[in-house]
């Protein structure tokens, strides 16, 4: 495989998409809302001062799935102090993961999907960049945007977070082990997973819109993490993360081969 | 330079192509004719490995379309029914990502090369503009630069001329006729246009419903399915003293005369020896000669007549 070609692939993607309203505007501003939005609720809520955890069942259920100290630190805390502390380092954490996928779902909808519509596709399967070529580039296009953004939304988050609560805690709140596991590895493995299933969807559907509406439904499962963690089912951990990177590393990689199977240069120009 | 044999392409139940066999040779213009729906596409797309066939083989530039995709994409240049262009970029964008695609490493290369051939079509100027907002014609020609920009060997065009003024049409013709006779490259031309089937090819091939009825040179082609050539002449009145003079003369097959007119139209065989005959013939029985034009059959009429007798068999 000639690297060099999946770049250009990526380099003639990412000119589009960066003079694309279309694709880059939800890319930009639902990160945007999320990283400035939740810390400002978060801040709205630590000035509530007898806002009570103990009222609260989604905390009742997440708490004593905490570690031990934590629980103990809580426990010193004002009840409005607690409630910032969980909603900062553990309750918006799975929620960020959905900036990856929703990106990627945007960009790789439009990948196969979107040249087909634009009647772009049989020129460039008519070059000899090789299908492994093609599709890399294709990924490459989503992942590193995807990572960008969801980087950049982290940034600010944690930027946020820091700046208001430091008066409170007496110390930065973020990043912690867990946030640098989300970030460092559960958050790329599940890009790729998006990326994927999207580029798959893209290729098998006629338009840009149907791969979309397709490929937003991978938002689902990390929903239902964040539920899971609220409702007291799981904890995400350091040790339940890792486990996460590695079941999405195995679909990943599952994924990756099963794409260049299915890929068929014919079944993409016949949807014409 | 292009071979095929026996290749076929099925879909369902539709055969689409039947068993084409022909061979190009290189630097040869090769014109595709038949009407919508004959195969020429899909016989180009096979070609351009862009799908495979169902049966039969075919080596282009020396490579087996089956075993050989890749080398075979890298050796030609494809013009498809769409301009195929990415229109948030610019016509230099376009052209350098190809390019490159193509494999044309050197940054310096690919300026030269994107630069003869954007100001052979008089569109160097608009070089940074974005092929969105181009004219019809003009992406057209952008299109044509994309699949020559790598010089290939072998150049596949469908529809190069379609919805373009007489002007651009003419430099497109040109432009194919340069690679061919300079660049040595082997062109498949897929027109409905015969004119420029006519001007630019060597050989035809006439297809419908996906089998191949004849391969030729053009004028082969007319003379082998159009009836003989037709000399006009006016006279100021026609005799029959002039039309028996005709009648024994061994170059005429056939006179008519139109109604109300004092015209014969003359059939013959061969129009360059009959010519100064019949008009000899005429003055020797005293006609008075007003006008001669002669009429051979166009590629057009042989098209005609082929495709119509074809639908009629069936």
């Amino acid at each position: 495989m000639n690297v060099h070609n999946a770049w250009l692939v990526f380099k003639k993607d990412w000119l589009e998409i960066k003079r694309n309203r279309q694709v880059l505007m939800p890319i930009i501003i639902v990160p945007l809302i999320f990283s400035v939005m939740f810390p400002i609720i978060i801040g709205i809520v630590g000035n509530i001062p007898d806002a009570n955890v103990g009222n609260n069942q989604d905390f009742n259920e997440l708490i004593p799935n905490l570690p031990m100290d934590i629980q103990n630190m809580l426990a010193d805390m004002p009840p409005n102090f607690s409630i910032v502390y969980i909603m900062s380092v553990y309750m918006f954490a799975p929620i960020f993961l959905i900036i990856p996928i929703m990106a990627s779902s945007v960009i790789g909808s439009d990948s196969f999907a979107g040249e087909r519509e634009r009647k772009t596709i049989e020129a460039l399967l008519a070059t000899p960049i090789s299908d492994s070529e093609l599709l890399l580039g294709k990924v490459l296009v989503c992942f590193l945007p995807a990572m960008a953004v969801t980087f950049a939304a982290y940034g600010v988050y944690m930027l946020m977070i820091d700046v208001m609560t430091f008066g409170m805690f007496g110390m930065l709140l973020l990043p912690n082990i867990t946030w640098l596991i989300i970030m460092f590895g559960v958050t790329p493995v599940i890009a790729l997973c998006g990326i994927g299933l999207t580029i798959m969807v893209s290729s098998k559907v006629k338009g840009f819109k149907e791969a979309q509406q397709i490929s937003i439904v991978l938002v689902l499962p990390v929903i239902g993490l964040m539920l899971a963690q609220i409702l007291g089912l799981i904890f995400l951990g350091p040790l339940m993360l890792i486990i996460l990177i590695g079941i999405f590393a195995t679909i990943d990689i599952a994924i990756y081969y099963l794409s260049i199977k299915m890929f068929q240069r014919e079944e993409i120009l016949a949807k014409q | 330079m292009i071979e095929t044999v026996n290749l076929s392409r099925k879909y369902g139940q539709l055969t689409a192509v039947d068993d084409v066999t022909f061979k190009i040779g290189k630097g040869e213009v090769f014109g595709f004719l038949g009407p919508n729906g004959a195969g020429k596409t899909t016989t180009i797309r096979m070609l351009a490995c862009l799908i495979s066939p169902t049966h039969g083989t075919a080596t282009v530039a020396g490579y087996n379309i089956q075993k050989n995709p890749i080398q075979v994409r890298q050796s030609v240049g494809i013009l498809t029914e769409n301009p195929s262009l990415y229109e948030n970029l610019t016509a230099y964008e376009n052209m350098d990502f190809f390019a490159q695609a193509y494999g044309i490493a050197d940054p310096a290369d690919r300026q030269k090369r994107i630069q003869e051939l954007l100001e052979f079509f008089n569109l160097w100027d608009r070089r940074n503009d974005k092929a969105g907002t181009f004219s019809k014609g003009m992406k057209q020609k952008l299109a044509i630069i994309r699949a020559t920009v790598h010089k290939p060997s072998v150049l596949f065009l469908d529809e190069p001329t379609a919805g373009l003024d007489p002007e651009s049409a003419k430099e497109i013709r040109d432009l194919m006729a340069q690679l061919s006779k300079h660049e040595k490259c082997t062109i498949l031309l897929s027109t409905h246009h015969l004119e420029d089937a006519e001007k630019l090819c060597n050989r035809v091939l006439l297809m419908n419903k996906g089998r191949c009825l004849l391969i030729g040179k053009p004028d082969e082609l007319r003379e082998q399915i159009v009836t003989h050539p037709i000399i006009q002449i006016d006279l100021t009145q026609i005799t029959n003293k002039i039309l028996q003079a005709l009648n024994n003369s061994s170059h005429v097959q056939e006179i008519n005369t139109k109604p109300q007119e004092t015209s014969l139209m003359i059939s013959v065989k061969d129009i360059r020896m009959a010519t100064p005959e019949i008009v000899k013939t005429i003055v020797e029985a005293d006609g008075q000669i007003l006008g001669v034009n002669t009429f051979r059959a166009s590629l057009e009429d042989a098209y005609l007549k082929l495709i119509k007798g074809e639908t009629e068999t069936q």
